[in-house]
């Protein structure tokens, strides 16, 4: 068991490096000199030899690799550098505009469970049937298109046409009806994927023994459905929590253009309007993290929630 | 799905004696995957739209009416009429004629993309099969690492970066040189975007190719070839590449799809293709600002975007069934 978890941490420490290495190298030779960019507005009062003690102070003439090893440290320590437009530094931002979007993930997350859980297990129970067939395919419909269609139409509809919803502009809390519609369209992507797990799942688990001994007992179907067939079913669902963040934090990006809410997608947003190269690195390797810290977490609990699993 | 009676060996060859040489079918692989595929009624609708689209692409810009970057500001905001036929948008821009003009960016950008990022990934995923050892850990740290940025964001990196870059290399490659190439900011736009999009797409093929080698040269028809003393050239070209080919073509076409609508992601957050030019992702954001009041202006290249991905895709799904028969999962609507 420790064997398996210090292996399984092992393998992703290459994994993180190679990922900074990159993020490094393509923020290193990304044009625009560092110092120009802080100070900006201080230029003209600058010279030559300033900008060079400057250089030397922050360390930006040093070779490629003590400039690596010095910025993997920094991350390692939380420290994404500082933005070049708010001049704040980037985990600032991001820790201000986190809890909108960890809000929202939530409620998507919630989402996914109650509804594409249920969803999965009905197509399952109704295997090749027009229901089945109707569940998979609307939610491969809502997996294909991109949530900046699909957010658009679904604006255009609900709120011009059957005048249902208000404009849902700006963040005024969960509870607020302007919220359903960034929900909905969080939710949307990765609802297929959830569906599918459970069906399959669903699928294989009723096809086992023991539910053909259950039927035979004569229990109730929603009873061999709840204490026999959920409970084995849902286990590879949890495997696709990596998958799921990876869709939230992608839906969060074009939800946050859209709605404008102050998530971690409008930092992201503003750095790309005005290329601020240091918030796009931050922003890409602390999603990244997530992802990796997510797909680790899966692989570490699961052990424990499937006692089958031997290491 | 057997062709019915015609899969019987001896029905086959008692047609084969009745009929005259010229009129025996010849069954193989191409073929019989061609008629799963027309069965297929969602995927044939798909093939269909695709083709809609291609010939949009080639043929959009000199049907349109208008170019796609005739401004006039003294008809800004038309309602469609007979001369605009779907008005025009704020700058007075004929809207039909960029919509036309948007499928040749998303068909060209698509095409390019899904032609580099499928030989990119043969090549590597080929190389780290057939090397094993070092190389191809590299190759497979390479495609984890890749695949653990979520790849928009990865997209928004690359694009942006390179984006910066490129520009001024352009910049100092023309006032070093004065050639005309270097001048146009289109070109670099495009290169830049499909750059970025291949990079980030690239892992799936390469993932694919390594685990189709290594598979395939495990079977027991490879292991008869090299037994009956077939070269490893023959063995490659003969069993491996055919075999492989099925599951490529199929993953091609989702890559192709997932191309476009990276293009079009890019281009509405205001990366990817820059306007002038006509992009459907570009579209949607540069009238987002009037989308109560032209509503349509939002709808036309959101559900032109929605109808040619979902096309795509459904011709993908019949093509794994027609071409992987034997991988089919009963996942959805056939």
């Amino acid at each position: 068991m420790a064997r398996y978890l210090l292996n399984r941490l092992l393998t992703t420490i290459p994994v993180i490096f190679i990922v900074l290495m990159l993020t490094f190298t393509l923020g290193f030779y990304a044009p625009g000199d560092p110092i120009v960019l802080i100070y900006n507005e201080n230029l003209s009062n600058m010279t030559p030899e300033d900008l060079e003690r400057l250089r030397n102070q922050y360390g930006l003439n040093r070779p490629y690799w003590e400039q690596y090893v010095d910025y993997m440290g920094k991350v390692l320590r939380g420290d994404l550098g500082v933005s070049i437009a708010t001049k704040l530094p980037v985990t600032q931002m991001i820790r201000q505009a986190l809890p909108i979007s960890v809000t929202l993930g939530l409620a998507a997350g919630a989402v996914l469970i109650l509804l594409g859980i249920p969803l999965g297990v009905l197509a399952a129970m109704r295997h090749n049937s027009w229901v089945d067939y109707t569940i998979v395919g609307t939610s491969m419909v809502f997996r294909t298109i991109p949530v900046f269609v699909l957010g658009p139409m679904l604006m255009i509809v609900l709120i011009l046409q059957l005048k249902l919803l208000d404009v849902p502009l700006g963040w005024k809390g969960l509870f607020h009806q302007q919220t359903i519609l960034p929900i909905a369209l969080l939710a949307a992507a990765p609802l297929a994927d959830v569906i599918r797990q459970t069906r399959v799942a669903v699928l294989e688990v009723l096809s086992h023994d023991y539910v053909r001994t259950a039927q035979a007992k004569g229990l109730k179907t929603w009873v061999i459905i709840t204490s026999h067939v959920l409970r084995n079913a849902l286990l590879p669902v949890v495997t696709s929590l990596g998958l799921i963040v990876n869709a939230l934090i992608h839906g969060s990006v074009f939800i946050d253009r859209i709605f404008t809410l102050g998530g971690f997608g409008e930092v992201v947003i503003n750095s790309i309007k005005l290329l601020d190269i240091p918030v796009i690195l931050g922003t890409t390797i602390f999603s990244t993290l997530l992802v990796i810290v997510a797909n680790l977490l899966v692989d570490l609990v699961y052990p424990f929630i499937d006692p089958r699993v031997r290491l | 799905m057997t062709t019915t009676g015609l899969g019987d060996p001896s029905v086959a060859r008692r047609l084969d004696a009745a009929l005259p040489p010229s009129q025996i079918k010849v069954r193989n692989l191409w073929r019989d995957a061609f008629n799963r595929l027309i069965r297929n009624r969602l995927s044939m609708m798909g093939l269909f739209v695709t083709l809609f689209f291609v010939a949009l692409a080639i043929t959009g810009p000199s049907l349109a009416p208008y170019s796609y970057q005739q401004q006039s500001l003294r008809r800004a905001n038309e309602m469609p009429s007979r001369e605009h036929l779907l008005g025009t948008d704020d700058l007075g821009r004929d809207f039909l004629s960029r919509l036309m003009w948007g499928a040749q960016t998303a068909m060209l950008v698509a095409t390019v993309v899904t032609g580099i990022a499928a030989v990119l990934g043969v090549v590597l995923g080929g190389i780290a099969a057939y090397r094993g050892g070092w190389v191809d850990w590299i190759v497979g740290r390479l495609v984890d690492v890749t695949q653990s940025i979520p790849t928009i964001m990865l997209a928004i990196l690359v694009d942006a970066t390179l984006q910066k870059s490129v520009t001024n290399l352009f910049k100092q490659m023309y006032t070093s040189t004065g050639l005309e190439v270097f001048k146009g900011s289109l070109v670099i736009n495009y290169l830049v975007t499909m750059s970025a999009i291949a990079f980030v797409t690239w892992p799936t093929y390469a993932r694919l190719i390594r685990s189709q080698i290594l598979s395939i040269r495990e079977r027991e028809y490879v292991e008869a070839a090299r037994s009956v003393g077939a070269s490893s050239g023959r063995i490659l070209m003969r069993h491996i590449v055919p075999n492989a080919l099925g599951p490529i073509i199929v993953a091609a076409t989702f890559g192709f799809s997932s191309a476009m609508i990276l293009e079009a992601s890019l281009s509405y957050l205001g990366l990817g293709i820059q306007p002038p030019a006509a992009s459907w992702g570009g579209m949607i954001n540069d009238n987002m600002f009037q989308w109560r009041v032209r509503p349509y202006l939002v709808m036309l290249p959101a559900l032109v975007l929605a109808v040619a991905t979902l096309a795509i895709n459904f011709l993908g799904d019949g093509l794994n069934d027609a071409l992987n028969p034997r991988s089919r999962v009963s996942s959805g609507p056939k």
